[in-house]
């Protein structure tokens, strides 16, 4: 595969990005690195593992972190119940050495995502969301995986990956990550959009959106994005809300009186709605 | 085999990383080769993403990145240009040197200076070069009359002079603006934030103390457990085992709560970074549940919490509070501190003084912050001023013997003094 390529199958799917973004997916994908994501909420990095997913026409396997995140919930968890319930159904017919080896065996292990991942008979895109939510315990622990692709289990013994998965990880910034981590990955910075990728993903996103609002909507949140008292800049999600409401109301000219209307749709705090005052599309000052 | 194509060119390239600060290892470059010939890459801002994403692992390893790939990987005619640039460049420092060695001169001798100093003169305007040359043309009579009494004097104004304008220039070198806003905000002075730069400011000190927090908590709780079982959640987990007692609960460790007293200069000179320390400080859930604070210029006044949320309200209660724009006078506010019934100082009470160090009746200050030492577990001095500043502060000198000082000039040295408060 070349970038063009790459790019044409990311197009198809309907995510936009330049020749830049799809020659990194692919130097990630070419050397089995795992790819660390960063950049503010709401740039497309989880979107990107979906896509990588559809393009490669690979099943998409989803890890969230959260504080507390541990290998039971993250890589594999032997399911005790079961276990219970085999020691008495076969305590008088099996010796005991025998039942303590069939105990720890495939039957009685709970796969997790990332054990998952590496088990699949099919090649997999494994997306290790908001890495910098889980505790740095875990990063530490992950890092056998993204660099050997293999994981120790006690009872069993290494297990080495069978297919080597595409891996995405993000991060929101939210704590800084290890160099060990870093090391281990090729690394991805995504910035909000400029005005012209934005417009090329509400036409992508929305085929049948008027030209003339994409341009206005995009441009307004553009100056919103620029404008220094807003603390929480709206996302691209939220950009295709806005468009989206601004349609479903029969809208086709962002006026300072749409816009007052359906501002809730990329502002979520009073703070913010406050601190973008004035509209850079129509040229009106705000309230 | 085409990789060895590459090799020879990457390795330089790496060597080249590697002395700009990136962890830049074998696979790197080996990464960098193998990718470069496989995919046969033709556009350059292409090139650059694919070689950033293995080589620069950060926002901040990027902006160094940049630099290095532009100084690296630069065609004939820029390679051309630019050493003509540099040349231009160094003819017109030769000529300036000329220039310097002909000025500095008092009487027919040169004036006794560093050559730091010296190199500053150089590469000053030539406006205050001219400055200096219209006051050794003033005091020429003077010098000829008394060459060695008006020899030392014009050597102490020059040097002065000079030394001012290097800080003035240290402090214009705002590094890499163009390449990352955020980045330069972080490691420029507090003190010369202009008023645009203010919401981005208060939006990276949000940010950085969200960071803080998120690391802080995580790392006390990183601390393991008490090695105590918890026998009632170790009873109710073995349950779900049929009884048995399959894995222990243990109790969490305590966590030791600390309480910080902060002590803040308002004056004027003072108002931006004590703005900035507390809205940092605040922002942080740790510090704000257990802290208490008290503001200063002659007089010391405690400060509702409330009133700090945000920075209008915070200014707005400076000035009604009658002191904004007095002097400062740091002794009585300590003896006022200490003074405080209940008291507020204890052993278990980080004091933590906002302050430039420069304040009326050095003397009693002193004495006051060795009672406010005794009484308080710990004293830390944030000091706004940068610390190649201080030996010309003979204050600083003073208070640095006192207690443990730390420069607090930016928001990245805010930051990290912030992080050691809080580990303890």
């Amino acid at each position: 595969m070349d970038i063009s390529t790459l790019k044409q199958k990311l197009d198809a799917q309907g995510y936009v990005c330049d020749e830049a973004l799809a020659a990194t997916l692919l130097v990630a994908l070419k050397l089995g690195r795992p790819l660390l994501i960063e950049g503010a909420a709401g740039v497309g990095k989880t979107e990107i593992a979906k896509v990588m997913a559809a393009a490669l026409d690979r099943p998409l396997l989803r890890l969230q972190c959260y504080e507390g995140l541990d290998e039971s919930k993250a890589l594999y968890e032997w399911n005790y119940q079961k276990q219970l319930l085999s020691i008495q159904v076969q305590m008088d017919r099996t010796g005991p050495d025998a039942l303590t080896k069939s105990l720890f065996s495939d039957a009685y292990l709970l796969e997790r995502p990332l054990l998952q991942s590496i088990r699949s008979e099919v090649p997999t895109v494994l997306l290790i969301d908001e890495i910098d939510k889980a505790d740095e315990e875990f990063e530490a622990f992950l890092l056998e995986i993204l660099s050997e692709m293999q994981v120790s289990i006690p009872e069993v013994g290494v297990l080495r990956a069978k297919t080597i998965p595409f891996v995405v990880l993000t991060s929101n910034r939210a704590r800084p990550l290890s160099e060990a981590l870093r090391r281990r990955c090729a690394y991805l910075y995504i910035p909000y959009p400029d005005l012209d990728k934005e417009v090329a993903i509400l036409r992508s996103k929305l085929p049948n959106v008027n030209e003339h609002l994409a341009v206005q909507v995009a441009q307004a949140v553009h100056d919103l994005r620029e404008n220094e008292g807003i603390l929480k800049k709206p996302s691209i999600a939220e950009t295709i809300d806005w468009v989206s409401a601004l349609e479903a109301l029969g809208i086709s000219d962002l006026t300072e009186d749409a816009r007052k209307r359906t501002l809730g749709f990329v502002l979520k705090s009073r703070e913010d709605m406050e601190a973008s005052g004035h509209c850079g599309a129509c040229g009106h000052d705000g309230p | 085999m085409r990789e060895g194509v590459y090799l020879e060119k990457m390795a330089e390239f790496a060597a080249l990383l590697r002395h700009e600060g990136l962890t830049v290892g074998l696979r790197e470059t080996e990464d960098m080769c193998r990718i470069l010939s496989e995919l046969d890459l033709a556009d350059r801002g292409t090139v650059y993403a694919v070689l950033s994403s293995l080589c620069a692992k950060s926002r901040e390893e990027q902006a160094v990145f940049r630099r290095a790939f532009d100084g690296f990987f630069v065609s004939a005619e820029q390679r051309q240009a630019l050493r003509a640039r540099h040349e231009a460049e160094a003819r017109e420092l030769a000529q300036r040197r000329m220039e310097a060695e002909r000025d500095l001169q008092a009487g027919g001798n040169p004036i006794p200076l560093r050559e730091d100093l010296q190199e500053v003169y150089v590469r000053m305007g030539e406006d205050k070069r001219e400055q200096l040359r219209q006051m050794l043309e003033k005091t020429r009579g003077n010098l000829e009359r008394n060459p060695k009494l008006y020899g030392n004097f014009i050597r102490s104004v020059f040097m002065r002079f000079l030394l001012e304008q290097q800080m003035a220039m240290e402090d214009a070198a705002v590094g890499s603006e163009s390449l990352d806003p955020d980045l330069a905000l972080l490691y420029r002075d507090i003190s010369q934030f202009r008023e645009t730069d203010i919401p981005r400011a208060a939006a990276l000190v949000s940010a950085i103390a969200r960071q803080l927090d998120a690391e802080l908590s995580r790392a006390r709780r990183g601390g393991g457990h008490s090695g105590k079982l918890d026998f009632k959640r170790t009873i109710r987990r073995g349950l779900e085992t049929g009884g048995t007692f399959y894995r222990l609960s243990y109790r969490p460790r305590r966590q030791k709560r600390r309480r910080l007293v902060l002590l803040c200069d308002v004056s004027g000179s003072m108002l931006q970074f004590s703005e900035f320390a507390l809205r940092f400080l605040k922002s942080m859930s740790e510090v704000s549940e257990s802290s208490k604070t008290f503001l200063f210029s002659e007089e010391l006044c405690r400060v509702n919490p409330f009133a700090l949320q945000n920075m209008d309200a915070f200014r707005d209660y400076v000035r009604s509070s009658g002191l904004y724009g007095r002097g400062t006078d740091l002794g009585k506010a300590l003896e006022d501190l200490c003074a405080q019934r209940p008291g507020v100082l204890g052993p278990s009470v980080t004091l933590l003084i906002l302050s430039d160090t420069k304040t009326i009746d050095v003397p009693r200050a002193a004495r006051a912050l060795l009672e406010a030492r005794r009484q308080a577990g710990k004293v830390l001095w944030l000091n706004p001023i940068p610390q190649r500043k201080w030996p010309y502060v003979r204050s600083i000198q003073t208070m640095s013997m006192l207690c443990q000082m730390a420069a607090c000039s930016t928001l990245e040295e805010l930051s990290s003094t912030c992080r050691r408060i809080l580990q303890g």
